[in-house]
């Protein structure tokens, strides 16, 4: 059959099924078919049905929230002559539709993700020249030192490889800034910087002003470079040292392609995960883009720029005159223009990078901040739907993604939605204690097994709802404020670097407290009106019952904004490999055991204790990838010791002097992909709705109780100050 | 006024003497056994069985001529006025001379002895003019009330007349003593008195209209016809019955066939003399000469009795049909214009309207005025029709757009409660506790009680005060407003599903479906041509053509195979009637023999019992238990029933009437399936005519429904036995929008269907999604 003649049947099947789904049964038939339904998709999800068995499920749970929102749209909207009742209905109304679209978009984009692509290594002897782009606008020298030493170390010939660092912290701008702190600061950071790249073998790039920002750094740098593909990478994102070799054959495959895009994998926990204690357990919350919404929108050639970790070819980027800069999501904003001038995109799925996400709550809101107003500024001047050179999938692939942050609006909205019945008696849905049964709570399982179902292994159930919800109160201001003002955002720069040293409420904490008082206080009164109104009981348990779930999430956001104090600074990455722990003279066999971005900790055989003492100076050596075999030394400081019979347990900390240094902790870190993608399939278990459900309730629990210990701790310590 | 002295004293003297008004008595006032009983069922009950003093059998006695004319007025055996605030309204028809000479309105009324008779009043109006009011005090006997009428106040043809009483409690502030209130009219005591002698004539064919009911407030209409034995006749016959029937249009009308003249001058009967001059003339010596040489339909006087008759002769046969088409032909309608309103207002004004898709009626327009009330529970009716073809019952929502308001007395947990036809359908509650106006707040009621033809809704507002639960006394008294419902309130229709169903009965009772509109005469077949017979068939088709609005043709076949193809009626006593016939009506030919006549014929019931019996008896455990417990927990939290989640129907056996009834109506298709079957049949003949005239009362008309209908005169009531197989008939030009709500009421009644449906749509949409997926966009 020809594609036209699939989608006709395709259809013609899907108008049969909208038909029968929009006839007006009674509530009866609505109940014995969810109960039909829910059965079969059960069955289908225990049975582990995958490929035509999951499409046949999602059509299963498609089906009842297609009969949700018919139901929910002809028999449940409060009446016009009743403001106080319409206005607020039709928001609740509009919010769970929204929901539905996005559900819809989502159904579309990851309805068959495409299979992680088999490795396509480069041709050998047909290696293009790249020109790796590191931007920097205030990362320290370090960091920078790492990534910089980690793309130089990359497998490619040298001369077919030139690396850039972009440095917007030292242009002439800052430099002559009429600040004089700032001013010297620029200096010092130019001439500093000027020095590592020399010792590293890198071009140090800047420019007189600091123009439009990121894509305006990237675009100077195109103008002084000529390579035929051009690496992005942030400044705290270091290449694997197969990087390369991994992404550019595809530019030889398709002439048109413009962008190889691959997954950020983090070293380190964001605050959610730190908070909450689950970065070791479960998946991160970006796997769920890179793991299957980016391989989703591969399937219809939408993925898109991500910022970093990705190629690009410079004819393509020279078709749009560089990187555009009108939003401040430069990078999905680039991608959308090429996109519709119809290049080309690929997306590997295989992490081929390791960085660093922010440590602080604060900070966290504030990237999440920059990519929601981004999108919304993409949304308002690009339109996606509309946009002329796009495919219609592509369309829908940036509907999904830019309309998604829209989620603060609808999340606001189900937040307070109980409580206008709750405190005002408001009637603002509709339906009796049977309906809601018969249809919001089939809606509300049906959703989320299909959730799950998409999702699985990627997303633990309510974490999606968890994250929202965190982001949702500093979020909808942010939102509201481009939205009114699409041009006023600027780019800011999230911090990265930042360590949290002592347990603390994060400085922005204060509206999750208010938040969790005002929903207890309306579980409260529900349970209060059970008792005391008998006659509409059944419609306040189901009011109180969604309130009790806002409350469980709300409970669980405190533990999120309750930050915990952490020892190292940064996340230790497990490896394994031999080397040498030299100490005073004398040399012994050790085990590098896992390393940091600062230090390291190896197992020493032989070690005598005696001598040894905190801050004393030793060396490791070891055989690094990049070398030519030999073995080459790296200062350390010892932090701490441990013995366990003949093994010494030895924390140190990286001494770096020379820029080789840097390579070598970097080749430390970063060499070794392999044990990125390991960390990630460790993390990667679907628990199941029930199972996840019981183990979110037992958080919620645990974190609210963290949250309320540490706010009562905060209470009493200002207290104290101000006695 | 002398002879309505003279009357009273009459009834004075026959009643004992305690029938005196007693004075206030707590004692007697409630005794232990009405306390006892439910509310609603206790007061009809307790009426009945309480003897009436105060009747005197000569009221319902037919008169001697000196006696003044009067005519009774209520259109049932009784009317009942029940709750805080009742009234029932109704018309009748006057004749010009009896507009002219009507006098005085008189009744007689008992009421429940906790009626509290400082605060309770009962009003009668005519022509919206209150004619006269009074305390309601008659607890323990009987009263009279006699109201003039002021002159002029009548009218010829149609005259309303209104009974509305307040009750209160004597000593209760409850909901449920709100049940206990009660004010009863018996038939045979309220009438009409007329001056002259002039009022008792009919003269023009109209006057038919004025037949009115008699003491028990029904119609008769004799039909003398010397030679009605002779099948040829039959139709015509019909015809005529049809025609006076839907002239007089009253509530409870039977026709009865004679060939001899009956007791004349009976009230609430009017006798027609139908044959050919030479025929009648030995019945009626002063038929008048015309008769002779043409058609002639007019009324007539008997020599001694000054009766009315109405001759309808002539020369011949032919004439005869001539004179009875200038009666019938006068009630002809057309068939393909639906009416916009259905004829209910000898029993209940307003007339009601019939509602199509879409239709919104204001409560003016159905009789409901504004209204502020005072008590706990306020109730009012509404009435309107829905056609035959209505299929709507199982998905179906009308709304009630409500304006009302109340004040902050009333408690949250008052509620508004909507019934049709006698049956729960909604509740809203009334939660605002600073009371609240309701700008048409949607309610909805469910269409599962709906029927074809006139249905009667009813909402009632239970009205919940801190008063009441204090119930101070004399605060059951108050007139103190609580309570306003507006007449701009709406009853709004949806689009409903419309196609017909075979067999159903309700349709044929509630409209005459498919026999109003059937483009050929209805074949009738009467296995006798006895007067018996004859009156039964009369009767049941005249009934048909009221429901239907216009008279039918009919045509006399003597074998059911003429039928074929044709919508037809198959009237007799079972015996006689065509097994055929029995057995595509679904009815058990072994009974047609012996039912009614025999007693140890039961084999085939024992059986069902037998099993019923041993079902209940392992239900003591097993899996079987398990099932029964499951289902009656489903039945009772979610109204699903294991039979609706059928996906092939349950076959019907064949249906054995019970000994007790004594008529049985059934319906089918003809072998064809192209038509419509109905079977009237009775153990004998005289049963035959005495079910159908019961029947044909339009409390237990509008019962007859589904496939089968029973009447059993022991309880007075009819049963009916639901259409498990139906074949549906369209009845509209096809539409999309149409078959839509129609498989929507098809697909709710056969549950399970739907859920197969959705899941193998889903099913086949998830694979064409997979196939379309793998076409679609990249690949590997």
């Amino acid at each position: 059959m020809s594609k036209a003649a699939t989608l006709a049947a395709w259809v013609v099947i899907s108008l049969c099924l909208v038909t029968l789904i929009t006839l007006p049964v009674n509530m009866q038939t609505q109940l014995v078919a969810s109960v039909l339904v829910v059965t079969f998709m059960a069955l289908i999800k225990l049975l582990d049905a995958g490929g035509k068995w999951r499409l046949v499920a999602l059509a299963f749970g498609s089906a009842m929230v297609l009969r949700y929102v018919y139901w929910r749209t002809t028999s449940t909207l409060p009446p016009v002559n009743q403001p106080e009742n319409f206005i607020p209905g039709i928001l609740l109304y509009l919010a769970e539709m929204y929901s539905v679209m996005m559900l819809g978009l989502s159904l579309f984009v990851v309805a068959m993700p495409l299979p992680p692509r088999p490795s396509r290594s480069a041709t050998p002897g047909k290696y293009p020249k790249v020109d790796i782009f590191v931007p920097s606008y205030n990362e320290d020298t370090d960091l920078l030192a790492n990534t910089l030493a980690a793309a130089k170390g990359m497998d490619y010939p040298a001369e077919k490889l030139t690396v850039w660092l972009l440095d917007d912290g030292g242009t002439l701008q800052k430099r002559n800034s009429t600040n004089l702190v700032d001013a010297q600061r620029a200096a010092a950071r130019h001439r500093e910087l000027q020095k590592l790249c020399e010792d590293l073998g890198v071009r140090y790039l800047t420019r007189d002003r600091n123009e439009h920002a990121k894509a305006g750094n990237l675009n100077n740098g195109m103008l002084h470079s000529n390579g035929e593909l051009i690496a992005v990478f942030d400044a705290d994102h270091a290449p694997a040292r197969d990087f390369l070799l991994e992404t550019v054959g595809y530019f030889e495959d398709d002439p048109r392609l413009f962008l190889v895009q691959t997954p950020h994998f983090f070293l380190n926990p964001d605050p959610l995960e730190r908070n909450l204690r689950t970065f070791e357990k479960m998946p991160s919350e970006n796997e769920m883009f890179y793991g299957i919404i980016q391989r989703g929108l591969d399937k219809w050639n939408a993925a898109f720029f991500c910022g970093s970790a990705a190629v690009l070819r410079r004819k393509a980027l020279e078709d749009t005159s560089g990187f555009s800069g009108l939003s401040i999501t430069e990078d999905c904003e680039t991608a959308l223009a090429l996109h519709g001038r119809g290049w080309n995109s690929v997306y590997v799925d295989r992490p081929l990078i390791a960085g660093l996400q922010p440590a602080t709550f604060a900070s966290f809101i504030g990237q999440r901040s920059r990519w929601a107003q981004g999108m919304m500024q993409i949304l308002m001047f690009r339109f996606p739907l509309l946009k002329g050179g796009l495919s219609i999938p592509q369309r829908l692939c940036y509907m999904s993604s830019t309309l998604f942050w829209l989620f603060p609006f609808s999340r606001t909205i189900f937040l307070f939605a109980p409580l206008f019945y709750l405190f005002f008696d408001l009637q603002i849905f509709t339906a009796s204690g049977g309906e809601f049964l018969a249809y919001t709570l089939v809606y509300m399982l049906v959703n989320l097994t299909m959730q799950n179902y998409l999702y699985g292994s990627f997303r633990w159930p309510w974490i999606s709802e968890l994250y929202e919800y965190a982001q949702t109160v500093h979020l909808l201001p942010a939102v509201v404020s481009v939205l009114l003002n699409p041009r006023k955002p600027t780019f800011k720069v999230t911090a990265k670097d930042e360590s949290v040293l002592e347990s603390r409420l994060s400085e922005i904490s204060r509206p999750f407290f208010v938040i969790f008082a005002v929903l207890l206080i309306a579980t409260a009164l529900a349970i209060y009106r059970v008792y005391t109104e008998p006659y509409k009981a059944d419609i306040t348990l189901v009011v109180g019952g969604w309130n009790l779930l806002n409350l469980i999430m709300a409970g669980c956001a405190l533990g999120v904004v309750s930050e915990r104090g952490e020892k190292a600074a940064s996340r230790r990455v497990k490896v394994s490999r031999r080397c040498e722990f030299s100490f005073g003279e004398q040399t012994y066999p050790a085990t590098i055991e896992n390393v940091s971005a600062h230090g390291a900790r190896v197992q020493v055989y032989g070690l005598p204790t005696d001598g040894l003492l905190i801050d004393t100076k030793g060396h490791i050596r070891f055989e690094p990838y990049s070398g030519n075999g030999s073995f080459e030394t790296l200062p350390v400081s010892i932090r701490n010791i441990e013995t366990d019979g003949d093994l010494t347990i030895v924390g140190c900390r990286y001494l770096p002097e020379i820029a080789r240094h840097h390579s070598l902790v970097a080749d430390l870190i970063f060499a070794n992909s392999q044990q990125w993608s390991e960390f990630q399939r460790m993390r990667r278990g679907n628990p199941g709705l029930v199972r996840g459900t019981f183990w979110f309730l037992w958080l919620a629990l645990y974190q609210m109780n963290r949250g309320l210990i540490y706010f009562f701790r905060s209470v009493k310590t200002e207290a104290g100050a101000s006695k | 006024m002398n002879r309505v002295l003279a009357l009273l004293m009459v009834l004075l003297a026959g009643s004992p003497a305690a029938a005196q008004p007693s004075p206030f008595d707590m004692s007697g006032e409630r005794p232990a056994e009405e306390r006892a009983a439910p509310p609603v069922e206790q007061a009809p009950q307790g009426r009945n069985a309480e003897p009436r003093p105060g009747k005197n059998p000569e009221v319902s006695a037919p008169r001697p001529p000196a006696e003044p004319f009067l005519r009774f007025i209520l259109p049932s055996p009784t009317v009942s006025l029940a709750g805080e605030a009742d009234e029932r309204a109704w018309s009748i028809y006057l004749t010009p001379a009896q507009a002219q000479a009507g006098r005085e309105l008189s009744f007689a009324y008992q009421n429940a002895i906790v009626v509290a008779p400082e605060a309770s009043v009962l009003s009668v109006l005519v022509n919206g003019k209150l004619v006269g009011e009074g305390a309601v005090q008659a607890a323990d006997e009987p009263h009279e009330r006699s109201y003039d009428i002021p002159p002029g106040l009548l009218r010829t043809g149609e005259n309303e007349i209104r009974f509305r009483a307040r009750h209160r409690h004597r000593t209760d502030c409850t909901i449920q003593s709100t049940y206990e209130l009660w004010t009863e009219i018996a038939s045979e005591s309220a009438f009409i008195t007329f001056e002259g002698e002039e009022p008792r004539a009919l003269s023009a064919i109209e006057d038919i209209q004025a037949v009115g009911t008699n003491e028990a407030g029904r119609t008769q209409f004799n039909i003398v016809a010397p030679a009605l034995e002779q099948p040829s006749r039959v139709p015509v016959l019909m015809r005529l019955a049809q025609g006076v029937a839907l002239l007089g249009r009253m509530r409870s009308q039977s026709v009865v066939f004679s060939r001899v003249m009956p007791e004349l001058d009976k009230p609430g009967e009017l006798t027609i003399l139908a044959g050919t001059a030479t025929e009648l003339q030995p019945l009626l010596p002063s038929l008048p000469a015309e008769a002779a040489t043409g058609p002639i339909a007019a009324f007539a006087e008997t020599e001694p009795a000054h009766a009315p008759v109405l001759v309808l002769s002539g020369p011949d046969w032919t004439a005869v049909s001539v004179a009875i088409e200038t009666i019938t032909a006068a009630t002809e309608r057309p068939t393909n214009i639906p009416r916009d309103i259905i004829k209910t207002e000898r029993w209940r004004l307003p007339q009601t309207p019939l509602v199509f898709s879409g239709k919104r009626l204001r409560f003016s327009e159905l009789g409901v005025a504004t209204t502020e009330f005072s008590g706990r529970r306020f109730r009012t009716p509404l009435q309107v029709a829905i056609p035959s073809d209505f299929y709507a019952d199982a998905y179906g929502e009308a709304t009630i757009l409500l304006d009302a308001a109340y004040t902050e007395a009333v408690r949250p947990g008052s509620r508004i409660d909507v019934y049709v036809n006698g049956n729960i359908a909604t509740t809203v509650a009334l939660e605002a506790s600073a009371g609240g106006i309701l700008r048409h707040l949607p309610i909805n009621v469910t269409l599962r009680h709906f029927r074809p033809g006139a249905n009667l809704i009813e909402l009632e507002a239970v009205l919940l005060t801190e008063a009441d639960k204090i119930c101070a006394p004399g605060s059951a008294a108050s007139t103190e407003p609580r309570f306003a419902l507006f007449d701009t309130s709406e009853f709004a229709m949806p689009d409903f599903a419309r196609i017909a169903r075979r067999p159903d009965l309700a349709a044929t009772s509630g409209s005459a479906y498919p026999y109003r509109g059937s483009a050929d005469p209805v074949a009738l077949f009467i296995d006798r041509t006895d007067a018996d017979t004859l009156s039964a068939a009369g009767t049941f088709i005249a009934k048909l053509a009221v429901a239907g609005g216009r008279p039918m043709q009919i045509e006399s076949i003597a074998d059911p195979l003429v039928a074929d193809g044709r919508q037809a009626l198959f009237i007799g006593a079972m015996p006689q009637l065509p097994t055929m016939v029995l057995t595509q009506a679904g009815i058990d030919t072994v009974s047609q023999a012996s039912w009614g006549s025999a007693k140890d014929v039961a084999q085939g019931r024992n059986t069902q019992t037998a099993l019923d019996e041993w079902q209940t008896r392992l239900k003591g455990g097993g899996w079987r238990s398990a099932i029964i417990d499951f289902e009656s927990w489903l039945k009772e939290n979610f109204d699903i029933s294991l039979n609706s989640l059928r996906l092939i129907p349950e076959a019907e056996a064949p249906f054995v009437p019970p000994e007790a009834a004594t008529l049985l109506v059934a319906q089918s298709a003809n072998p064809a399936e192209n038509a419509t079957w109905t079977v009237v049949a009775a153990p004998s003949p005289a049963l035959l005519r005495e079910g159908v005239a019961a029947i044909a009362d339009t409390s237990r008309w509008s019962e007859v429904s589904g496939h089968i209908a029973v009447y059993n005169p022991v309880d007075d009531k009819v049963s009916a036995t639901p259409a498990r197989r139906f074949s549906l008939v369209e009845t509209q030009p096809p539409s999309f929008w149409n078959y839509r709500l129609i498989a929507a009421n098809w697909l709710s009644t056969n549950i399970l269907f739907y859920a197969v449906l959705l899941v193998s749509l889903a099913v086949v949409l998830g694979l064409a999604t997979a196939v379309l997926l793998g076409k679609l966009g990249r690949r590997t």
